[in-house]
């Protein structure tokens, strides 16, 4: 694989890369976070992780439901590990190993909470140690950390979805228009500039009044808008390198279009696309909360920030549920925008001069 | 020159008649349309009455007679096929008439016109605005690059780049005027603006503009700053900075008459380009602000299915974002004579 050999210049990039602190910092911690979300049940779930009962193991973790009274409990459905949690916490003999915050992302904590003067509490519940709801409860009882952490796999899932849809239909038609060019370019450019003028919340929300959006409906419905920004750069991009010298000797000792497009030009175009990544991610999830922010994307109970968004705003007086997810917005956006400087500046063969 | 400008109008014709094609075409084929609407309502009456609710269009017949269906069919322009009621509306609005709105029963030109000045207002103010705190900070950085100051107020437009428009307005709106109260919580002035004298008027707009401004400006903040730098980066290590620099010219006017100038070159592209932002606002800033602008009719139209006010504001903002594009290219080509048109 030619592909993904270092040649001496991206060693150099990477280098380089590395040595932006802040940029290299943020791809790190980026990318545990998405190793994190890859395993979330093992952070956050209602199961537990290990349970000992009777001198045999459970992992309940992945795979089917393990009903109640598998471990002596008098009912049929799956198990409340919490529960079975404090039941064992005398006996030595079995125990259970709950994740750090042993709650689903749609599961309601409805338990009946008092305050000082005995007068019975409703969700949202605020931030409580006790109950391991440790960024409190949204106003039908969900735990917000939890929603959190699911609502950014879903995105995160979603983004890198769109990626690969819109990279690969943008490479392509870019790579298509740029080899061509003249009569077909122009018509191509017509066609895009009528698409990207049809308001893109308008076929949203449009569908969204006709079926409900799923991940994929949605994600194609987006990339339908998507693919135009790599297309018009891809499209440049193969008009500047098409004009080089290595091209025309390509040409000249017979290489047929095919090769040239896929062993010349767009290796050479891959840094350009490389510096649009982290940018598109981070679209794709402002893109996705707004959506769902709005009501127009993945139904409920689907954990998301648009979600939580929403219901922030709407209650105000729990100021813990927009704090949380304009937090979490904040955090992940910026790390995403930090990369990509930092990407951006590796790539960049210019070193800026500055005078004193 | 004159032949390009004739052939950049004439691509105008096609691109628009395409996009108002494919919406107009959208719009016929989506259940829940104005007919849905009305039949329903007619049906929920119905069925106040005593009569069995059926939500399907044919039992419409239960609250509307058949010569009822036809002229409201009729009059919402469903009683032909799509193609020839697009060729129809096309024909008004080349006539300048755009229809009325089946929610307020108002001309939609007139509903636009209405809402167009606040629209603008913010649009421009938030252009002079970004401008003149861009085009300075931008000098600023890059003059000083890598230093001290350069690199907290780097952090600081990325936090605001990397957050979209409508979540700062969020926080503003909790922060500012819910919990503080130092402002009001939205719209565009007062409910008894019109009783105010003019100088509490103007006191009034400012009060209620400063934070869908801030939100507006942090919007496109990030990006003009940094283009700012990073043109004048490129422009300040060009051999002619350096000629000068050499022939003992003074850095300050290095800077200021020879590298400045012609780094202003790409924030002129974006004028053009961001027309239609100006004239029309953001939707979910207004919506958040609770501002009566076009951004906001806009997106309520599309809500309740308001189609002419929908092809309406379509029309508009296409409009202008098609001229705002060959406007940008007019304005490059002005301040870099090194453009020539084709």
């Amino acid at each position: 694989m030619k592909f993904f050999k270092m040649s001496p210049a991206s060693k150099r990039q990477f280098a380089r890369f590395k040595s932006i602190k802040r940029g290299y910092w943020s791809f790190v911690i980026f990318m545990s976070l998405i190793l994190v979300s890859v395993f979330l049940e093992l952070f956050i779930s209602e199961r537990a992780l290990l349970v000992k009962y009777e001198n045999k193991y459970y992992f309940p973790t992945y795979g089917h439901q393990i009903p109640g009274n598998v471990f002596g409990l008098d009912y049929e459905y799956e198990t409340n590990y919490r529960e079975l949690h404090e039941k064992f916490a005398g006996s030595s003999d079995n125990f259970v190993v709950l994740p750090l915050v042993p709650w689903g992302p749609l599961e309601n904590d409805l338990e009946a909470r008092y305050d000082q003067n005995s007068k019975r509490l409703y969700p949202p519940f605020a931030p409580e140690y006790a109950r391991k709801h440790y960024l409190g409860t949204d106003s039908t009882g969900r735990d917000i950390l939890a929603r959190l952490f699911y609502g950014f796999r879903i995105a995160i899932a979603f983004s890198i979805f769109l990626l690969f849809i819109n990279y690969f239909a943008g490479i392509m038609i870019g790579c298509f228009m740029g080899w061509l060019g003249g009569r077909t370019d122009l018509y191509m450019q017509r066609f895009i500039e009528v698409l990207s003028n049809i308001p893109f919340l308008y076929v949203v929300m449009i569908v969204a009044s006709i079926v409900t959006p799923t991940f994929y409906s949605l994600g194609f419905i987006m990339a339908a808008f998507g693919w135009i920004s790599m297309t018009w750069y891809m499209r440049t991009a193969t008009y500047r390198e098409k004009a080089r010298d290595y091209i025309l000797a390509a040409r000249s000792i017979g290489a047929t279009d095919f090769r040239i497009i896929f062993k010349h030009i767009i290796p050479n175009s891959l840094a350009l696309i490389l510096t649009f990544i982290p940018f598109s991610i981070s679209e794709a999830i402002v893109s996705l909360t707004s959506l769902d922010f709005l009501g127009y994307g993945l139904p409920p109970p689907t954990p998301s920030w648009g979600g939580l968004l929403d219901e922030g705003v709407r209650t105000l007086s729990a100021y813990w549920i927009l704090a949380s997810v304009v937090t979490a917005m904040v955090i992940v956006l910026i790390l995403v925008t930090f990369m990509g400087e930092a990407i951006r500046e590796a790539f960049d063969p210019k070193r800026h001069t500055t005078y004193e | 020159m004159t032949s390009y400008i004739l052939k950049r109008l004439f691509w105008i014709v096609p691109t628009f008649l395409g996009i108002t094609l494919i919406v107009f075409a959208i719009t016929r084929f989506v259940p829940g349309g104005p007919l849905e609407q009305v039949l329903m309502r007619g049906a929920l009456m119905g069925a106040e009455g005593g009569k069995n609710i059926k939500m399907d269009a044919s039992s419409g017949g239960a609250a509307l007679s058949n010569e009822q269906l036809a002229s409201l069919k009729a009059y919402y322009g469903f009683d032909r096929p799509w193609y020839q009621s697009y060729v129809l509306w096309l024909g008004k609005v080349l006539t300048f008439d755009l229809g009325r709105s089946t929610r307020y029963n108002e001309p939609v030109g007139a509903l636009i016109w209405s809402k167009l000045p606040i629209s603008t207002y913010y649009g421009i103010l938030t252009m002079l605005i970004t401008y003149l705190i861009c085009i300075p900070l931008g000098i600023w950085k890059a003059i000083r690059h890598n230093s001290f100051f350069d690199y907290i107020s780097s952090i600081l437009v990325f936090i605001g780049y990397s957050l979209p428009a409508y979540v700062v307005a969020i926080i503003l709106l909790v922060v500012f005027a819910s919990n503080l109260e130092w402002f009001p919580l939205g719209g565009f002035t007062s409910s008894d603006f019109s009783e105010y004298t003019f100088f509490s008027k103007i006191i009034d707009l400012i009060e209620h503009s400063v934070l869908p401004l801030t939100a507006y400006v942090l919007g496109s903040f990030a990006m003009m700053t940094f283009l700012m730098k990073n043109t004048l980066m490129e422009n300040l290590s060009a051999d002619y900075v350096r000629t000068a620099i050499a022939k003992g010219v003074s850095f300050r006017k290095a800077v200021f008459s020879h590298a400045v100038r012609n780094s202003l070159i790409p924030m002129a592209t974006h004028f053009g380009q961001n027309i239609s932002v100006i004239l029309t606002g953001s939707f979910l800033i207004e919506k958040i602000f609770n501002i009566d602008g076009l951004g906001l009719l806009g997106y309520e139209s599309l809500v309740e299915r308001d189609y002419p006010v929908v092809m309406g504001t379509l029309v508009v903002s296409s409009i202008l974002f098609l001229i705002g594009n060959i406007l940008s290219d007019f304005a490059v080509a002005l301040v870099d004579p090194r453009i020539q048109f084709k």
